[in-house]
Order: C-alpha cells, then structure tokens, then sequence
C-alpha cells in the first residue's frame, strides 16, 4: 500500500529573491546562523574496503536579499526576463599539512613550462631579495570596502582568537552560498561557525579556487567567479581583496569554473559562460579587451577550432588579459587540468569534451557526450584517464593516450553534477573515482584495467544479462564504419603521461554507439540529502559533499581501510 | 502622483462593468515594437511552407490546453506537411479567396488610439470613459506593460485576426476535426501576414460537437487531447480513405478522375502517400516481454504507442524515467500471470522495451497522480530534468537504430496547483527564429535556458507537462549548435548591467509595486465571482480607497489582469481575474470543500485579506522609506518583516498569467460516454498479438488503466453533482477495479474486431502507454 504524501512544502518562506528564490532555493529574510547535525541513524556509505560513516552534516545559513532586492512575493513562472545565473554550494578545502597531500602517481616530477614561457613581456619583475618571501596581498579592506559590489563582511567576534588557537594543519574550507562567501575551519570543534561571512550586494559567486602554491599560515590566495564576470581576488588572513574584470570590462558573462594554473602564483583561468577562457594576473590592471588575432590562423594548419582573440604570446602584457580563447559560443561548465600540468580537460554545454594543449594554445581533440550537455570532468591522478559526467545521467571514462572511450558508467538518476578521483584508493591499475548529481545521489566507482580491456561483447553481455548478441542493423554497420575512419588508436599507450605536440588532425570522433561501449555499473549508490548534491570531494581521512541548499556532509574513511599514502 | 492615483482607485471602483469592449489604454503613445517583431525584421519574403508564421490563438476560456497542443503540432514541421498536403494542398488562389474574408487586418495603431481617446477622456471626466465603452478601470490597468494580459489584449487589438471557416468540401473531405485542423494550418500557411492572432471558433466547435467532454467551458488536460486529437485525425482520414477507396469503386471512372484526379497525384507528390502518416511519425512499437518464473518461458507482445506516459520521480530525470518505464517489474500474487506453457496463473517478470522507435517522440510527463488517501488526482512538483537531447536506453536488442538522436522542440508547460485548473503555454523551438513562448495570443522569443524553467523545482507552480522530441543527428545539432547565436551571452550582458547599476532606485520600486499587488488581488477578485459570478466587483475595489496615504497604484494594474479583449465573449473576461487566486484555494482545500463551507471560510477569509492588505500596504510604505536607508539598517528592518511576509503564505501567490480555469468544477462532469470508447480501444489494442485472452481481471488494471485515467473513470461513472459520495462509500483499494467493471463490459466485443483491426484499418485509438508499476499498490 502506498500513499502518497500530501504536496510537500516546498516554498516554506515564500519571499524569495530574484535569483535565489528563482533558482528553487527557500531564501530567508534575516541573517541566520549556520547549524550542524549529526544524523543518528547516520547516512553510512557500504564499500569492499568498510563502511564509511557520516559525521555530519553542516548547513550553511543562506543569507537573505539583499535590501535593494525587494522580494518578488508572486514571481511570474512565464517571466521571459533571463535570470541570473546562481549554482548551489562548492567548497575550496585547503590544508598546511604535507601529510595530508594526495599521493601523486605521475612516474617523474612535473616539467612542464610555466605558461606563457619565453615571451620577455611575461617575464616576472625582479624582486628586491627581503620581498621574496613576503607574498603581495590585494590593495583593498574588504571589511571597510565602499564598494557596490561588496555589501558587508560578518567576522565572528572570536575569530582571531580562533585563528591564532587552531591546530596549524587544520583544514580551512571556503564555501559559496546565494551571495554569500563563508570561510569555515574544519578543524575546530565549533566548526559551523563561520570566521568570516563577505555578503555581496547582489551577485553571486559561481566557483573559487584557492592557490596551493602560495598558501602559507598566513596568507591564502583564493580567486572567485561570480555571476556578474567579476573575479575577486581574496586574502582571507588579512581581509584583502582585488576586484579583476571588473565590470565585466574584459568579459561580462558569468564565471562558470576558476582554476589558479598550476604550479603559478599569479595565474588562473577562468572560464565564462560565452565560451571563452581567460588567463588573468592576479597583479595586473584590467584593459577593455579588444581582440588581437584573427582566428583565420588555426584553420590554414587544419587544427581543431579554437580562436585566439589574445595569445599569452602577444606582446602587450602590461594588463589583463593574458590570453583571451574563444572555444565555442556554448557555455563552458567546467575545465580541468592533467595532473602533469600540460593539458586542459574542457567540459561544454554543448555536450563537446575539447582536450587541450594550453601551453600551446591547441585543441588536440574534441569527443562528444551519448547526448545532452557535459557538466563535469576530471583526470585520473595518473593522468591516463578523464571521467566527464553530464545530462545523459552517465558518467564517461576516456582514454586521453589512446584517445577513445573507454567506457560509459550508468547509475545515476539524473544529471552529474561532480565528479572526482580518490587517490587515496588508487593504484597504478585500479582506480576509484566518485559522483554526485541532481538525483541527491552519491555513487562510488571502481574500474581497473584489466577489467575495461574485456571484450566489449563479452563484458557487455554479463553486465547487462544479454542472451543474444546484438542483431547488427544497417544503422551500426553504417557508423561502424564512420567510426573506422576516426580510429585512431595510438601505440604509445604505455607511455603514461605525455603526448607532447603531436596536433591530431582528425576533427571530431562520433558518438559510440550503446552496443559498443562498455557499460560499468557503480559499486555504491546513496542518496544522501533530499536536495541536489553539487560537490564531492576526497580527502585523507573523509569524504565531503556539498548540495544545492547549502548541506555539507562529511563521512569518515572507514577505520580498518588501509590508507595507502 | 497622488492625484493620479486616487483617480485611478476612485475608477477602479467603478470599474464592475462586465463590458469587455474595452480598448486598451496606454499612456505613451509611442509606436511600439513586439520582441517577435523585432525578432522577425529582415525575414524576406514570406515562405509558402508556414515555417516563418508565428500566430498566437485566442483563448475562449479554458482552451488553453488546445491552443498549446495546436501550436505544438503545427512546428511539429513533418506533421504540418502532412496535414497541409494530405489529401491534398489547396491552391493557393482558393486559398487566398478564402483568407479574404478570414484574415481581418486591424488597425495596428489601434490601442495606442484608444489610449489617447481614453487618456483624454480621463483629462475631462472619468466618467464619460464608460459611456465610450472603455471602462475607467483600463488607466491603471496598462501600467504594467509587461504582463501577459495586457499583452495578449494588445495581441488581440492590432494583429491581423485569422478566422479559419470549414474548408472541407475542397478537401473532398467531410467537416472533421482533421478538416477543421486543416483549415487553421492551411489559412495560417496561406497567409500574407507572418504574425497574427487564429480564432480556432471553428476547430473547437468541431471538437465540442463529436466530444461531448469538451462541451464544457473547463479545463482540459493537454495530453488527453493530444491523444484525443492525434487518434481523431487517424480516425478521420482512414474514414475518408475508405469512403473515397467505395465512391471510386462506385463511380464510373471518368467521373472519379474528374473528382479524385487532384487527390491521387498530389498525395503521391509531395508527402503522405498513405493514410499511415500519422502512424510514421508519432508511432512506435512497445515490446512486452513476461517471463514466466515457473517455466522460464518468455513471451513476447508487441503494442504500438502514440505517446509514452512515464511515471515521475522526484529529483530525476526524463532519462531515469524512461529507464525505469522499462525496469523489470515482478508479477505476483494478485497480479499473476497466465502463463499458456504452464495454463495456469504464475509469478513471472514482465518489463516493456521500445522495438520501434517513433520519430517523434511524445513524452507525457505523469505530474497528475491519484492520491488515495485524498481519492483525487494530485499534481506531482518532483524536479525532473529534461535535456535539450535524448537517446533512449530502453530499446530492445534488436530495434532498428537503437542509438536514434533526438532533440527536444517543444515543451506544454502546465501552470496551477491542481489537474482541474491552471493554464497551459507552449514552449516551442521553430526552425530558424529560435524558441518562442505560445501563450494564447501571446507569442514572444525567450532565451534558449528559457526552457530549463519547468523543471517544477522553481517558484510559480509551473511544470513541464507534455515533451516533444523529434529525431535528428549529431551532425545536424553540431551545425545548429555552431551556428546559434550567442543569446545567452546577450542575456547574461543585460543582467550584468542590471547589476552594475543595480542603483537600488528603479528596479526596488517596481518590486515594490508588485509586492502590494498582492493583498488587492485576493481581496479583489475572488470572493464576489465565487459567490455571485455576476454581481459587479464593487466591494473589491471599494477596498482601495481605504488605504490612508495612496499606495504606489501601478501595482495594482497586474493584479488585475485587464479584460481579455474578446467583445462578443462576455463571459470569459471574468475568468482571469479569478483564476489564480481559485487555483490556490482549491489545492489547499478542494478535498473536503462544499460551497457552504467555502462562502463561510471565504468571508473569514476576506476579512484576513483585508487585514492583511492593511499590512501589507503599510508594509510597502516601509519598504520604499527603508530604500533610501543605510545597508545594515535595512537588514535589521528585514527582520520585522518575517512574519508578515510569512502570513503572506497562506495568501495566494499571484502570477502573471490570466486564462486559468473559471470554475472549481470537479472533474466528474466528464461524461462517461466519452470515456468509453477508449477504455474499450485500448483494450482491443493491447489484446490484439494474444490470441488467447489473459484473465483480464488480473492483467488490465495492472498496467492497462493509466494510472491518471482511474479516478476519472471511476468519477465519471458518479453523477456528476456528487462526485464524493459513493467514491467515499468504497474502499480506496477497489475503486479502480470496481469501477472498472462496468467500462469494460464491452471489452470482449472489442477483441473480436480487433483481430482484423490491422486490415481493417478500424479506427481504435492508440493509447498512450503509461508505467504500470503504480497501480500494482492500487490492487
């Protein structure tokens, strides 16, 4: 017998704002504070290796409208006015603690060039020798900030003494929630308070990243992307900040993702929603940005489209941007970068994953999603493989040496929303990687290599219980050919990392169809909140999410789970 | 200011006069450009396949679930080339002859006229307006120029007005509703303007007259009348095919190619060259395959399906839902399966797959669910996520093209709490201008994300009801994608702006206008309608006057949603004013409601209302002061507001929409008789590959009664002044099989045609298939 509840509640506080309240979050009215559960029947996530347990479960206090945002008390569900982009809650974890590192599985330190090598106009100033160890904050007082852009800043009344009290390799995290900006101490029994909340006025902050190379006890360089284009750089030790793209001066469509780039203590990429990625200097001024190139050049080579309407070689580097490429005029949803620091992963709405040489300013590839937009995308700690999620519910494993799928993993509900490697329960020949989507699920998979160099039709066979081998209709014969022509398995599939240079001229690979490509079921499926999970992260001793309404849930590692570090 | 606007509540109180003639009063009187005016400059010469036609249909009270389904299939662009060229195309000269008298050019200018007219009359003396047929409540009315109403009415004003009359004769056709569906498509075709206004008057009353469901002035669920109107047209031409295939028998042959002859070449030119047409684009082949558990035997039975209806679940998406429309499903205990291997009632597992896959793909999206507990259909707001593209996983191993692309071009958007009332828009994907919103007159270009709005997660109890998707090819949406055109970067560039000057000084004050909207619109409309529909709207308005300072006025111009413009309709003009608020009350209450009960809440309620208009007004004030204060003091002030902004909860939000359902009538005033045939029908269909019947008891109601068609079904047995009663006398568990019972009483008779059905080319009806797996909780 099953009875259906009577309609939920879903708007509890029907005042909302524009974009908050428009994009399904319940937004309150007053400033409140964040609270912390501790489930008791818990949320535990059931593996070969234990039983992971749930901590807890912290809920970040959404912040009300802003005054100047008056409420829409009857919004008009046909109101054909676009509305402002928000997403839900992302966190930045950052720790001093070597040992909490992931292990790395690259074969040899990274070499690769710092970008923009070998144009004199990039080369970094001379710094005077007492300086060099001081990092450079951004020039403005957040907390005395008269800008329209900054509303205010909440500071905990004991958050100095909570600074100079914690332990030194405690975990900060970052989080953005509607126009809030909080910054949490993980490691402090009271964590759900907040040391520092930014409010701004109306924008929203879409993704931030915070530089592992500059991090010191006291000094965090972290870059934000809001919904507005606007960057802001943020000192959170010293209340600093710099507003860069200010305006939307050099691009004025939302941040969709932001990356410090590796292994640079001024550089970071951000990608906006028109398709366009931009490598900004934390310390330049901005420009009003006027195309340098023509993209006329990449098509004479016969390289895969990409415009460079400024090249980080360009000679007029006295202010942002660095380099200006225009991929497509779909919205980027996220990048990510090879763990040896060469190549750029590039998820598009369009459902197009462009594999990058950024230092070179090529697209070396270009695969497709089985249908729908891509959302997320990252690398295997090895390099070897990029797992994209996107609207086919399907996670997607490739092959970046040898340039294929590899397999397509099924599992989720609805719409990946994160996904991301554990290094922790990799090796070199089994890989453990985890997603998050819309359907408030949390799903763990494992594949190793031996297990995907099955047959296809034989590993497909038992997995989806087939008693008959697929009847070959004219249409798979005919891609089976289209396909032939796109194949290009490479050879030098041992040699782990590096593909250097070599620019593939093949255009763009089809779609494998569903009877060719293995299907990899998960080995853990959870749904875990009763709202969109957003975030997912992998740390030493737990697991993190974060969901659309601001849950952040933490599960501990099981204990007799052997940690390979 | 102050003198404008206690004019404009002083003539809102005398604005009770049902006169709908009313034009619409503007105050500037610059020439104004539409968004799809703007959007279709430099279209060149206009095309003759209808592709560059954007017309809006007027809504005649509650035939919104027609308009949108209409529209939808008309940028469905095989099925239009089908129904314009099937039997035939009309030549463009008759064609045109017969737009002549149809499609009436209005004075495009003629609101801004009226306007001034009215805005002089206003100067001079309020009251005169009345005498000049423009009701004094218009001033107000305009100032919002953004909402749908006023829009629409503009739309009815100045667009050319298409009138579509029964064409069926040159068809060599009888009038039908494929004739009648034929006469809109062809005249909106033919026409010279590339935007305007369709009156379907003729279309519905050819639906009212062979539907009787549809007699009533209620609101009617958009994916029954697809199905409805879908198998009608199937139906039609299948009867005139035969009727031609006799008469051609019959006539002498020089006398058959004098009145055929245009038939047989031009359906052999240009498309349908069958009757099947209908079948190849939105049919497809559904595969059950049971298991029996006892004998391992499978067996297999094909069905064919004009639409899939999926079940929802919350925080998923289409793809989930299509997934688990095929999940294996155990049948046991009381739904055993009769297994012909073993001749006798066993455990087995059944799931469905697609063998053929249509080309359109029609997807019903079941947001309406029976509750038992509340023995009605409830509307579902789960968040399902639907993709601009689809594959489906769902295919069996040997279906044809199994991988087949679609892409999704057009989505019916349900508004309202409730399956008995709201509204219903079209979202549509044209072929080269991009999406457009079909509401009613209104057509306006939205944003690509546009369509992402209906996922039912947001405010405004809009929901995706109804998703079309067609097939495609990835080379084909790589070309589309290449080229489309940066809207969205436009869209967030304007938002970018807004926020930059985000100078908290125009925008809050709109907000703020809109925000007392509120309590004048409940107050307004709702109780004299519900009472006496026909009593003037005095009391409502009376209410104005009470605020004690004026109260930013133009907030009150969207509460109201300004007549709908039809003169010759009085009656429907009532229904927007009312619409939302009923909506609302309804879902909070319908269970149990009986009038006495509501009159008497309702008074209490008007008196609440009025308080809290009083709050809400103050409320207001507060507001715009608080706007000129410091950042930190308006916080603080915020918090004053929760609770009144919480009481406004229980209030009825109000959207901008207009035409929702007039009345709460229940759903039991659907005649049975209508129903009949397609219980029956489905019957047929779903029995025909089994030779040997499967105890039907046991076997329909699992999976053979959408679940959304049970309460119907069982309602429409009742009669229709009291539909709770005997519902309530029988357990919730055996209403659907009980009701049943006696629909299927000619069940059997059926089967024996449906043998023949294929060659016959019988006109059953095509069900859509619904997920069974509900209804097993049912039994």
């Amino acid at each position: 017998m099953f009875v259906l509840p009577p309609p939920p509640p879903r708007y509890t506080i029907p005042v909302a704002y524009a974009a908050g309240a428009a994009n399904g979050m319940a937004v309150p009215v007053v400033e409140t504070n964040n609270t912390i559960t501790h489930p008791e029947k818990g949320c535990p996530l059931q593996v070969g290796e234990g039983t992971y347990t749930l901590q807890d479960d912290l809920l970040l206090a959404t912040p009300p409208p802003h005054p100047s945002e008056a409420p829409i008390v009857n919004p008009n569900p046909l109101a054909t006015v676009p509305l402002p982009p928000t997403c839900g809650v992302k966190l930045s974890l950052v720790s001093l603690d070597p040992r909490k590192k992931p292990p790395t599985f690259l074969k040899s330190a990274v070499t690769a060039p710092q970008f923009g090598d070998g144009n004199s106009a990039l080369a970094a100033p001379p710094v005077p020798a007492k300086d060099a160890l001081k990092r450079r904050k951004p020039k403005n007082n957040i907390i005395k900030s008269s800008s329209s852009f900054v509303s205010r800043v909440i500071t905990h009344e004991t958050s100095a003494k909570r600074l100079s009290d914690r332990d030194p390799n405690g975990v900060f995290a970052f989080a953005n929630i509607n126009r809030a900006f909080q910054w949490l101490d993980l490691s402090s029994p009271t964590k759900e308070e907040h040391l520092t909340k930014v409010l701004f006025t109306k924008s929203h902050m879409l993704c931030h990243d915070i530089n592992e190379l500059t991090k010191t006890s006291s000094h965090l360089d972290i870059v934000m992307g809001s919904s507005a284009g606007d960057i802001i750089w943020y000192e959170p030790m010293s209340q600093k900040y710099a507003r860069i793209n200010k305006n939307g001066v050099i691009n004025n469509s939302p941040v969709t993702h932001i990356k410090w780039l590796p292994g640079s203590e001024n550089l970071f990429i951000a990608s906006h929603a028109n398709g366009v990625l931009v490598v900004y200097d934390k310390e330049k001024e901005d420009a009003l940005f006027t195309p340098e190139q023509s993209s006329s050049s990449d098509k004479e080579k016969g390289k895969l489209p990409l415009e460079i309407l400024k090249s980080v070689n360009s000679k007029n580097q006295k202010s942002n941007p660095l380099s200006f490429w225009k991929l497509a005029n779909q919205k980027i949803s996220s990048f990510s970068f090879s763990p040896d620091q060469r190549h750029l992963a590039v998820v598009l709405e369009d459902g197009s994953l462009r594999l990058m040489d950024y230092l070179k300013e090529e697209v070396l590839d270009i695969f497709r999603s089985y249908y729908g937009g891509l959302i997320c995308v990252c690398w295997s700690p090895d390099g070897k493989y990029i797992v994209t999620g996107g609207q086919d519910d399907l996670l997607t494993i490739w092959s970046f040496p040898e340039r294929k799928i590899v397999a397509r993993c099924q599992g989720h509900n609805s719409w990946v929303s994160a996904v991301a490697f554990d290094p922790w329960r990799c090796d070199q020949k089994t890989y453990r990687f985890g997603s998050v989507g819309d359907d408030c699920r949390l799903l763990l998979w494992d594949f190793s290599v031996g297990m995907l160099h099955r047959p296809r039709a034989h590993h497909q066979a038992s997995t989806r219980k087939r008693t008959s081998i697929v009847a070959p209709g004219t249409q798979t014969s005919n891609r089976h050919r289209a396909d032939s022509a796109g194949n290009r398995v490479r050879s030098d599939s041992n040699g782990t990392e590096h593909l250097n240079g070599e620019i593939d001229q093949t255009a763009s690979h089809p779609v494998e169809p569903r009877s060719r490509t293995a299907l990899l079921p998960p080995i853990m499926s959870k749904i875990v909140g009763e709202d969109p999970i957003c975030w997912l992260g992998f740390q030493k001793d737990c697991i993190m999410t974060s969901s659309l309404e601001g849950h952040i849930r933490t599960w501990h590692r099981p204990s007799d789970s052997v940690v390979k570090s | 200011m102050k003198g404008l606007f206690s004019k404009g509540s002083r003539s809102s109180g005398t604005a009770t006069t049902p006169s709908t003639t009313a034009a619409p009063v503007k105050k500037d009187l610059a020439p104004q450009i539409s968004p799809l005016e703007k959007l279709l400059q430099e279209m060149g010469s206009i095309r003759d396949d209808g592709s560059d036609k954007f017309f809006g249909m007027e809504n005649y009270g509650n035939t919104c679930y027609c308009n949108s389904i209409l529209q939808c299939l008309y940028y469905s662009v095989p099925f239009r080339e089908a129904v314009i060229n099937y039997p035939q195309r009309t030549p463009l000269d008759s064609l045109e002859a017969a737009l002549a008298t149809n499609l009436r050019y209005q004075n495009p200018n003629a609101h801004l006229e009226a306007e001034a007219l009215a805005a002089k009359q206003k100067a001079s003396s309020p009251p005169s307006a009345r005498q000049a047929g423009v009701p004094p409540n218009q001033p107000q009315k305009p100032e919002d120029k953004d909402s749908p109403e006023y829009k629409k009415k503009v739309a009815l004003q100045t667009l050319p007005i298409l009138e579509t009359k029964n064409n069926a004769t040159s068809y060599g056709m009888s009038e039908s509703l494929f004739t009648s569906l034929k006469d809109i498509f062809e005249s909106v075709v033919g026409s010279q303007s590339r935007i305007g206004v369709i009156r379907p008057q003729q279309f519905l009353d050819v639906l009212r007259r062979e539907h009787e469901m549809f007699r009533t002035a209620m609101h009617q669920d958009a994916h029954e009348f697809l199905n409805l109107l879908l198998n009608e047209v199937v139906a039609n031409v299948e009867t005139e095919a035969t009727k031609q295939a006799f008469t051609e028998k019959a006539l002498p042959p020089t006398e058959s190619a004098d009145s055929l002859g245009m038939l047989t070449p031009s359906t052999g030119s240009k498309s349908p060259n069958t009757t099947r047409w209908v079948h190849e684009l939105f049919e497809g082949t559904l595969t059950s395959e049971t298991k029996c558990l006892t004998c391992e035997k499978v067996s297999q039975r094909d069905e064919v399906f004009l639409d899939l209806s999926v079940d929802l679940e919350q925080h998923s998406s289409v793809t989930s839902c299509l997934r688990k429309f095929s999940a294996e499903e155990m049948l046991c205990e009381r739904n055993k399966f009769h297994c012909d291997n073993c001749g006798g009632l066993q455990e087995a597992e059944k799931r469905m797959k697609i063998k053929r896959l249509p080309r359109v793909l029609a997807l019903h999206l079941k947001r309406f669910k029976y509750t038992e507990d509340l023995q009605r259909l409830q509307k579902l707001f789960h968040r399902v996520v639907y993709p601009y593209h689809l594959r489906l996983f769902n295919t069996t191993d040997d279906a044809e093209d199994p991988d087949r692309l679609y892409e999704l071009y057009a989505v019916v958007v349900h508004i309202g709490g409730g399956p008995y009332h709201g509204h219903y828009v079209a979202i549509i994907k044209t072929e080269d201008r991009g999406w457009l919103l079909f509401d009613d007159e209104l057509v306006e270009p939205v944003d690509k994300n546009y369509v992402r709005n209906f996922f039912g997660d947001r405010p405004g109890l809009a929901c995706a009801y109804v998703l079309f998707y067609q097939e495609t090819t990835i080379e084909a949406v790589m070309r589309e994608q290449a080229q489309e055109d940066l809207a969205s970067a436009t869209g967030t560039a304007e938002t970018g702006e807004a926020r930059q000057n985000g100078s908290p000084l125009s925008p809050p004050l709109a907000h703020v206008q809109s925000a007392s909207q509120v309590p004048s619109h409940d107050t307004a409309p709702f109780s004299p309608i519900n009472r006496i529909p026909t009593a003037p709207q005095l009391s409502s308005h009376a209410e104005a006057p009470e605020h004690e300072t004026p109260p930013p006025l133009p907030v009150q111009s969207p509460v109201q949603p300004p007549l709908p413009p039809i003169p010759d309709e009085p009656a429907p003009s009532l229904s927007p004013k009312k619409s939302d608020y009923q909506l609302r009350r309804e879902r909070a209450r319908e269970d149990k409601e009986r009038e006495k009960e509501r009159r008497a809440a309702e008074k209490e309620k008007d008196k609440n209302e009025k308080l809290r208009q009083k709050e809400q007004d103050q409320h207001n004030r507060e507001m715009q002061k608080r706007e000129a204060e410091e950042l930190e003091r308006a916080l603080k002030a915020s918090k004053l507001d929760v609770n009144e902004l919480g009481a406004e909860n229980g209030s009825p939000r109000k959207s901008g929409f207009g035409f929702l359902r007039r009345g709460s009538r229940s759903i039991s005033q659907r005649l049975n008789k209508e129903k009949e045939p397609r219980v029956s029908t489905s019957d047929v269909s779903f029995t025909t590959p089994v030779p040997e019947p499967v105890p039907e008891a046991l076997e329909i109601p699992r999976k053979e009664v959408p679940r959304k068609d049970v309460p119907r079904k069982s309602e429409s047995l009742q009669s229709p002044m009291s539909p709770m009663s005997p519902m309530s006398q029988t357990s919730p568990k055996d209403i659907p099989l009980s009701n049943k019972q006696p629909i299927r009483g000619p069940a059997p008779l059926a089967k024996d045609h449906s043998a023949s059905h294929e060659k016959s080319g019988s006109t059953h009806r095509w069900r859509s298939f619904s997920f069974k797996k509900n209804v097993n909780s049912v039994s």
